[in-house]
């Protein structure tokens, strides 16, 4: 029986290797250069650039590869909607015809490139899910947005609710399975029916998650005071963050390899 | 009549870094009419063996039958068997979520498919077992007392009229009257010829009431047999994480120190035996 324990969309894998050990700081601001950059190329050469450095990034990564492939898993009808769409609406000149249904050479280049590019976009930020760990993923962006504290952003309150949030997923995802169980054992039916009844089969699951979540929230609130959690004011961290001269690198390397991969796309495409 | 496990495995996230074996070869054999206490530390796989019983979890390699169906994927097997087999998870009152009683205790034997006129005798009956008044029919179980709602949340999984009752630490969370209140249930049960499989972590608790004993052990398990020949068995080795009761390390004592004395959980036994020693 499958329930929710095969949801890998940003699950942490805590193994051991250089992507692993850089700077969340490094990877969150890297991350973002490569995915500006996948969205910029348009041509096989700029795909072909982006596919070969996620493969090497993954084999640094020492992350599974079929986990790495999963990320895609819940994004799959959204990336296949989007390339129909382009392959049966985009007017040029025409490939093959069946009556009204036209496939276009515009459009099958469109499909392709919008599929490729949902695909690596996926796949890098899940890369980073996989290999950062929520609270260092959050400790990251509150240090990437504490500049921004003097105009009254709340850099420490949004990266304390991230941390949380993110903290409380996979506990969550286990009380719904452990209701889910106990409902089965009742005799409930999730799995069948139209949609209405399988919306209607749900509320006995969930009722007792609302209740359990609020139940949560409170007790989590109450521990939070009883240790005299007052914010981010003079907080100091557990495991400070560390820039060194391999984040620097790998950062560099990042902005460098977007840049030309985005030039030498651009170039090859040329007439 | 009995349900069947034969060299059950589990193994949780096959092919990922996160697997984990959770039952190694786990065999037993739990009658009806009898009470099967399963007992083990936290980690033991004492729940996952549990939802073994009623399909919740398949087996990886080895079988369980219950009464003779196979339990296998395929949702007629799985069906029967949920409906013979119930199942009361750990903090059962987690689940409740209709606005009244009795209403809470009717959605099992809907569920079921239980005609419309037998389902009120059902709900009564259930509710009457685990001591629930008329009275409490229409109150929200929500505010109800912690015993209350676990008895609501238990007399729910009986409606369904399951010839096995599968609990999870049911005495987790209750104070002494509760805990007492639920195991008279459990014996009475028991005495209606409903067999009873009883996950806990308290071997003192499982020696006074258990028919059969399996002693389970990283997943593996240790020990299947009689409470007497568990004892021994305990006295000689010593299981991970299993506190041997008080009363019979007493007992184990006065052996060594020459007194005639028979092993046992038993304060009044005990009292005897020591009484007969004295010669008078």
């Amino acid at each position: 029986m499958r329930f929710l324990n095969n949801m890998t969309l940003g699950q942490y894998v805590p193994v051991e290797s250089l992507v692993h050990h850089l700077d969340p700081r490094c990877k969150i601001v890297g991350v973002l250069f490569c995915l500006v950059g996948v969205f910029m190329v348009k041509g096989p050469l700029g795909f072909l650039m982006w596919g070969l450095l996620f493969l090497l990034l993954v084999s640094a990564s020492r992350v599974p590869a079929r986990l790495v492939l999963s990320t895609v898993r819940p994004v799959w009808i959204l990336v296949a909607f989007t390339a129909v769409i382009h392959l049966f609406f985009t007017r040029g000149e025409p490939l093959f015809s069946w009556g009204i249904v036209e496939i276009t050479r515009e459009g099958a280049v469109m499909a392709a490139r919008m599929g490729l590019r949902l695909v690596l976009l996926v796949m890098y930020a899940g890369l980073l899910t996989l290999t950062t760990s929520p609270t260092e993923l959050a400790d990251g962006l509150e240090s990437l947005f504490s500049p921004f504290r003097r105009f009254g952003f709340p850099a420490h309150e949004l990266a304390m609710m991230m941390t949380i949030a993110l903290r409380f997923i996979p506990t969550l995802l286990n009380e719904t399975e452990r209701i889910m169980k106990a409902q089965i054992a009742r005799g409930a039916e999730l799995e069948r029916g139209g949609p209405l009844r399988r919306l209607r089969a749900f509320i006995p699951v969930l009722v007792p998650l609302f209740v359990i979540v609020f139940q949560r929230a409170d007790d989590l609130a109450t521990a939070m005071e009883a240790r005299n959690y007052t914010g981010g004011e003079g907080r100091s961290r557990m495991h400070p963050l560390k820039w060194s001269v391999r984040d620097t690198t790998a950062l560099l390397f990042s902005v460098i390899f977007s840049f030309a991969a985005v030039f030498l796309d651009g170039r090859a495409l040329l007439p | 009549m009995s349900i069947d496990v034969k060299g059950l495995v589990h193994v949780y996230h096959p092919g990922t870094p996160l697997e984990t074996k959770a039952l190694d070869g786990v065999s037993f054999k739990a009658e009806k009419g009898s009470w099967v206490a399963v007992v083990g530390h936290t980690g033991s796989g004492k729940s996952t063996l549990a939802q073994h019983l009623n399909g919740l979890l398949l087996p990886t390699e080895g079988s369980v039958s219950v009464d003779g169906i196979e339990v296998r994927q395929g949702e007629g097997s799985l069906r029967k068997v949920r409906q013979k087999v119930g199942l009361v998870f750990q903090y059962p009152e987690q689940q409740l979520f209709e606005e009244t009683v009795f209403k809470e205790v009717s959605f099992g034997p809907r569920n079921w498919g239980i005609p419309a006129d037998t389902l009120k005798d059902r709900v009564e009956e259930a509710l009457g077992l685990v001591g629930i008044g008329s009275d409490l029919y229409e109150a929200n179980p929500f505010r109800l007392s912690g015993g209350q709602k676990r008895r609501v949340a238990i007399a729910s999984v009986l409606s369904s009229g399951p010839d096995y009752l599968v609990l999870d630490e049911p005495t987790a969370g209750l104070d002494s009257p509760g805990r007492r209140q639920l195991l008279d249930l459990l014996s009475n049960l028991k005495a209606l010829g409903r067999g009873i499989i009883h996950i806990t972590h308290d071997m003192e608790l499982a020696l006074g009431l258990a028919d059969m004993i399996l002693v389970l052990d990283e997943g593996r398990s240790s020990l299947w047999g009689r409470p007497d020949i568990i004892l021994g068995e305990l006295i000689e080795r010593d299981v991970r994480g299993l506190v041997i009761p008080d009363m019979v390390r007493f007992a184990g004592r006065l052996r060594d120190l020459g007194f005639e004395v028979p092993l046992t959980w038993e304060p009044p036994v005990l009292a005897e035996a020591i009484y007969r020693s004295q010669g008078r």
